[in-house]
């Protein structure tokens, strides 16, 4: 893998052009952000500001967050509710569904000035998303091109997003994190399931997640998607985790091992022993189970050096006390202080400073062969990172 | 440790000497000193302002008693990987929220600057404490402490508590 791809602003500026304003499913929200007629969040696909609103029938639309006056955003605040959009330059007005409404002296004053009669508000409309939405989540993309969702990430992966968010969802909280590296670097890292117990010792020692635990990789559609899962309670042995050439090995010799259980006090969410679940869709976003912790994430690009990357965790409305209070006291180990993802947040930036000066050079993406095939029980492999590859080169003509 | 024996009265300045060894600590160190600041049942947790304001549960570090305070540090000297950096708090004076039959309630704005090791210094957390203070035997102690974030948006990861 060519460093130059983490560091080219030519190859930024062509990646919102092709992929994010492509064929692509880009997760926008959830649906539980805007529970009545006129809630809205802010989203963004690519470098374009996008406004997730519920309507008045109860649908929900995803606008360009630009008004076709000037450009203005209509919205400026990260979420809010309005009966209307309307510009605070030149008070134009939109409805919920970017029908243009109105726009300030319209027909001048007294008779004088006004628009032009050429000016038609029916043409000055907000450009509007193709949005689909998922048990609670809201996809949308900008192309004409984009196959049906179905289509677009396969069966099995509708089916952990309904396994994962099937009944109504109840929002906990949200934050993000600035990540000094390329966004590719972030998700590369999502998708890469060898470095889970390693780099987040915590993971191994605390036997959260091992690769010595049953569990797999399955590919989505076109091997562009992936879910790597985890069954906790059939970890084998972890001998190469206490004796080979590993961090981990140093750390347990320390004796280090959690005083507070509460925080592994886990239940059976989904009656199937799958303790973990993490799921992509190409190319940014990310579900996460995390034992009893659920959240979706989204890595948005800034520039070739720095992304934001999105955090909304979720419980269920059915929740009690005690399970609401886990998930709760579980989500120390997610987020920017979180026990296990913390390391993720400085790896990519760690990457691209070695990388530097040197970008004629290239990375080694070889664990597991050099295809994308998922190799039957195992998560000791790198297809899934190829795979996420592989449709950036389909998009990016390459 | 019987936590409902905190009959005293707590004085407004010995509380601030309690927030000047809270941040003496997370400067200067040990951070292993971290959990002796607090109650044995006890809060602490991160938040931001933006859930705060929306009645969001989710913190981005909580704990609620000692096990789980020495497992924060002990995580973050020995499992947790991140470029080493020294914390630097600066405090506002305090406002007395609440006084109640054993504890003094205070909020006190802080700011926290981050220098890495290779000199790089940012203005890394902005934000207020909503403190609880008890006394036990004397000796001030947290019986909880919350951390409200103005921002959102954390630059790369939080290690150390705040």
């Amino acid at each position: 893998m060519p460093f130059a791809v983490y560091s080219d602003p030519v190859v930024f500026a062509q990646e919102d052009r092709e992929i994010f304003h492509g064929p692509i499913w880009h997760f926008l929200g959830l649906e539980a952000q805007i529970p009545e007629p006129g809630c809205f969040v802010l989203a963004q696909v690519g470098k374009t500001p996008i406004i997730l609103v519920r309507n008045r029938d109860g649908d929900v639309s995803a606008l360009v967050n630009r008004c076709s006056h000037k450009g203005t955003p209509l919205a400026f605040v990260p979420s809010g509710k309005v009966d209307q959009f309307m510009c605070v330059y030149h008070n134009w007005c939109y409805d919920l569904s970017g029908t243009m409404l109105s726009a300030a002296f319209e027909r001048g004053v007294r008779g004088k000035g006004g628009m032009a009669s050429t000016f038609k508000k029916e043409e000055h409309g907000l450009q509007r998303l193709r949005v689909h939405r998922i048990c609670g989540l809201v996809f949308g993309t900008l192309s004409a091109e984009t196959p049906p969702f179905e289509d677009y990430v396969g069966p099995e992966f509708v089916a952990n997003i309904q396994r994962v968010c099937g009944r109504p969802l109840r929002i906990l909280g949200q934050y993000s994190q600035k990540l000094p590296s390329n966004w590719k670097l972030y998700i590369e890292n999502v998708k890469d399931p060898y470095h889970a117990s390693i780099l987040h010792a915590f993971n191994g020692v605390m036997k959260q997640d091992r690769l010595t635990m049953e569990g797999g990789i399955k590919m989505g559609a076109r091997g562009w998607h992936h879910i790597s899962y985890s069954k906790m309670h059939t970890d084998t042995g972890g001998e190469v985790y206490s004796t080979g050439a590993l961090r981990n090995a140093e750390i347990e010799a320390y004796g280090f091992g959690l005083r507070d259980h509460s925080m592994t006090d886990i239940w059976d969410d989904f009656g199937d022993n799958v303790t973990m679940t993490i799921q992509t869709i190409f190319p940014n976003f990310v579900l996460q189970q995390l034992r009893n912790c659920l959240a979706v994430r989204t890595i948005v690009p800034k520039s070739t050096h720095e992304a934001e990357l999105m955090w909304i965790a979720f419980g269920y409305q059915d929740d009690d006390e005690r399970r609401l209070q886990g998930r709760l006291k579980q989500a120390n180990m997610m987020g920017p202080a979180g026990l296990i993802a913390m390391e993720d947040g400085m790896i990519g930036g760690l990457v691209q400073k070695g990388i530097a000066g040197d970008l004629d050079k290239a990375a080694v993406l070889e664990m597991g062969g050099h295809g994308i095939e998922p190799i039957p029980g195992s998560r000791v492999s790198e297809g899934s990172v190829r795979g996420f590859w592989t449709g950036y080169r389909t998009l990016m003509g390459l | 440790m019987n936590v409902n024996v905190f009959q005293e009265q707590v004085a407004p300045a010995e509380a601030r000497q309690l927030l000047a060894a809270y941040t003496y600590i997370l400067d200067e160190g040990p951070l292993g000193d971290w959990p002796t600041l607090f109650t044995e049942t006890c809060l602490y947790r991160i938040t931001t302002r933006q859930n705060e304001e929306r009645n969001m549960p989710l913190s981005i570090m909580l704990c609620d008693n000692h096990a789980m305070l020495y497992d924060r540090v002990e995580a973050v000297e020995k499992a947790n990987i991140y470029e080493p950096h020294y914390y630097r708090h600066v405090l506002s004076d305090s406002r007395t929220l609440r006084t109640t039959a054993d504890s003094l309630w205070l909020e006190t704005s802080f700011i926290c600057v981050r220098t890495m090791l290779d000199g790089r210094m940012t203005l890394f957390a902005a934000g207020k404490y909503v403190d609880e203070v008890v006394a036990l035997a004397g000796r001030c102690l947290f019986r909880s402490k919350t951390v409200v974030l103005d921002f959102s948006q954390i630059d790369t990861l939080i290690a150390k508590p705040l």
